[in-house]
């Protein structure tokens, strides 16, 4: 019974998500997404993911690589936002040393040390090899690097 | 591409060499092009260009990623194309590092899933920010022409067995070996020691010349006409034998028939004034020679043996009464050399060509 009843739950449940995921749905078609549907279909068709002829006009095939293309936007979006975040607070740290002489550039560069600790946390390892004579510890076990 | 966490804010550009342009090269540009605004919009100013470059990777990554775990739960399903729910799955499937609300619920449905929420939440917040430019469809496929057949072309095919609706066989041309290029090898080695030959030859005939006309005056003026050896215009001047004032060699060539008639004219002429003026004998040639230079210049591409029956253009420097300049008119070889400069070298060219012929193969 109360299977049942989470089963009539879920059903009513399911036909609010199914409107909602409609409305998500047709909402796409009304916003572009920065990344290209071109750019999208290719690589999607590389990596296999079939599609129907997007020049058909076919709005399903449309609905799926705006889907793709809005979900890779937030993902570049969110890592971007991740490395803004060290980019100001590194930016912050210097200004506190410095406060009476000018304030540091304002501007907000991209830069690779930001990214790779932003990506890191997406599991996404972007170190580039150290120098050998930037740190004195370079080359060194890591066992012996840590104390 | 990691240039180095040390860098900031450089934009140091390095001159691009010729590089070669991949198949992909493309598709990342625009990529690039994408994220650098997806990134503006974010807030970031400029960019460091390997930071770019890395995100842009990744971004084009991402996309592989969904797809291929999109194809993978379509085929799940046994179905061939995916469809918008197997896309849902694929991005629950990287999402889970990050972590969405009810990941962990494992029997819930698609479309109630964090994933649709967020993504539709980005969706109505993120101000629209269309790509800068107009992409072309691509890649280009191109057209490929398929090869005719037989009853296209409208020939036979050669063996009874092959049906008609075939391709047709290539040209013959294009799989046969042209014999031109080994009778080419042979043909310039013959050349060659015929030149030697008949270079000889007119030596010795010069030789004649010189002898005869000391002996017996200019009357002996045109001296074998017949004798196909002087047709050779190359005569090396230096082994020539040196020949004194007042000595006039006129070689004997076969001329064409139109000019023949204008030297036969003048050539009597000339014979009076040979010994005593060089300078008129000259310059009764000279309409004549001039005329014959003209063809000279026209026909150097043609065969040997015409360029041997025409006179070189001979190039006076005329000078009265030095002998240092008269010397280069009497002489008639040491002239005609003058006048041979030209075919020479440009034998001289020809036969580098033929070499170079040789050497490609």
């Amino acid at each position: 019974m109360n299977h049942n009843n989470n089963f009539q739950q879920s059903s009513d449940g399911r036909h609010d998500d199914d409107a909602a995921l409609t409305e998500f749905l047709s909402s796409l078609m009304g916003y572009t997404p920065t990344i290209p549907d071109e750019l999208v279909e290719h690589y999607l068709a590389k990596s296999g993911f079939q599609c129907p002829d997007v020049r058909l006009n076919c709005c399903l095939c449309f609905c799926r690589i705006r889907l793709v293309a809005v979900a890779t936007q937030k993902f570049v979006a969110e890592v971007a936002t991740d490395a803004l975040q060290q980019c100001k607070a590194r930016q912050a740290a210097v200004v506190k040393d410095k406060r009476d002489k000018q304030q540091k550039d304002k501007r907000l560069i991209l830069t690779m040390e930001d990214l790779s600790k932003a990506l890191r946390e997406y599991g996404v390892n972007v170190k580039h090899q150290e120098y050998f004579a930037d740190n004195p510890s370079t080359g060194m076990d890591p066992a012996s690097k840590e104390e | 591409m990691s240039d180095g966490g040390g860098e900031s804010g450089s934009k140091h550009q390095q001159p691009h060499t010729k590089r070669k342009f991949s198949g992909d090269d493309f598709s990342q540009a625009i990529a690039k092009v994408a994220v650098a605004q997806i990134c503006e919009r974010v807030g970031f100013q400029t960019f460091q260009q390997s930071a770019l470059g890395k995100l842009a990777d990744i971004a084009v990554r991402y996309i592989n990623s969904v797809g291929k775990a999109a194809n993978f739960y379509a085929n799940l399903s046994g179905r061939a194309e995916g469809n918008v729910f197997d896309i849902f799955q694929g991005l629950e499937d990287l999402g889970l590092d990050q972590g969405f609300s009810g990941a962990s619920d494992i029997n819930h449905c698609l479309a109630s899933s964090g994933i649709v929420r967020e993504l539709s939440q980005y969706a109505n917040e993120a101000t629209d920010v269309p790509f800068a430019y107009a992409i072309p469809h691509f890649p280009v496929v191109k057209d490929r022409k398929p090869k005719s057949s037989f009853l296209q072309i409208g020939e036979e095919p050669p063996i009874e067995d092959i049906p008609a609706w075939l391709p047709a066989f290539p040209d013959p041309q294009t799989y046969f070996e042209s014999p031109s290029q080994n009778e080419r090898a042979s043909d310039s080695y013959t050349e060659k020691i015929e030149l030697g030959k008949q270079q000889r030859k007119m030596e010795m005939s010069m030789v004649n010349l010189q002898r005869q006309f000391s002996e017996s005056g200019p009357s002996s003026f045109v001296h074998g006409d017949s004798s196909k050896e002087k047709k050779t215009v190359e005569s090396n001047p230096f082994l020539s034998a040196p020949l004194h004032f007042e000595e006039k060699e006129v070689s004997s060539v076969v001329l064409p028939a139109k000019l023949s008639k204008e030297v036969a004219l003048q050539n009597p002429v000339a014979k009076k004034h040979v010994v005593d003026n060089h300078i008129s004998v000259m310059e009764t040639f000279a309409p004549a020679l001039e005329a014959m230079k003209n063809r000279f210049c026209e026909s150097r591409e043609e065969q040997k043996n015409i360029q041997l029956d025409q006179r070189p253009p001979v190039q006076f420097k005329i000078g009265v009464g030095k002998k240092s300049l008269v010397k280069p008119l009497k002489s008639s070889p040491q002239n005609m050399d003058g006048g041979k400069i030209d075919p020479w070298f440009c034998k001289e060219n020809e036969n580098d060509e033929r070499k170079g012929d040789l050497k490609i193969f």
